[in-house]
């Protein structure tokens, strides 16, 4: 009997894709990083990092729209129901940081990358522990 | 949705990797389906019935709870 705990075909085909697809972005991430790292910048340079950081959003939602495609009905209604929490999560937190930005505890730019970043880690460790803890 | 495929599957000696595969699918989702955690879609269920060269109704046994459509004989 083969072991149920090793990923099959299609979840290896997925994973290897999701590499490929990745691979090219988090390089495009890299490099918008190291654009956006030094304190004196040109408009030029400026306006460089600016593109750089558009493309790769666009991009890392192009990878997530290909992945999306390429998951069968039961992983694609895991992943939305896992955003649908990770989309209340946020809303709540953007509500809760409005009310600190009015009250003057603590400025509203300062929380909406954690905010967003956190959305994100709800999103992917809610889908991981949907998958992984029914093997 | 109770239903068959374990039983399917285990007279067939296939683990829940080859089934997926055979239908195209990951092996969480025929998981889900065999623990009734998923009902899988019409197209999905159309193609575990052509593996298992049977009709939907002989894999698929619905909760026939809802009586709403029943009619009185008398």
């Amino acid at each position: 009997m083969t072991n149920q705990a090793q990923p099959d075909q299609v979840t290896r085909a997925a994973r290897r894709a999701i590499l490929i697809d990745g691979l090219p972005v988090i390089t495009l991430g890299g490099v918008a990083l190291a654009l956006g790292s030094s304190p004196d910048q040109s408009t030029t340079q400026k306006a460089l990092w600016i593109a750089a950081t558009a493309v790769f959003a666009l991009a890392v939602a192009w990878v997530l729209l290909r992945a999306f495609r390429r998951a069968d009905e039961y992983l694609r209604k895991i992943q939305l129901e896992s955003m649908a929490v990770a989309f209340a999560a946020v809303l709540v937190g953007l509500q809760v940081a409005t009310v600190l930005d009015s009250a003057g505890v603590v400025p509203l730019h300062q929380l909406t990358q954690l905010i967003v970043i956190g959305g994100l880690a709800i999103w992917l460790v809610t889908a991981d522990l949907r998958t992984r803890f029914h093997r | 949705m109770r239903n068959r495929l374990r039983e399917l599957r285990a007279a067939r000696r296939w683990s829940q990797a080859d089934l997926a595969a055979r239908c195209q699918v990951s092996r969480q989702a025929i998981n889900a389906i065999e623990t009734e955690r998923y009902d899988p879609s019409l197209p999905l269920a159309f193609t575990i019935a052509d593996v298992f060269d049977q009709t939907i109704e002989e894999i698929f046994l619905p909760d026939r709870t809802d009586t709403t459509n029943e009619q009185d004989p008398a």
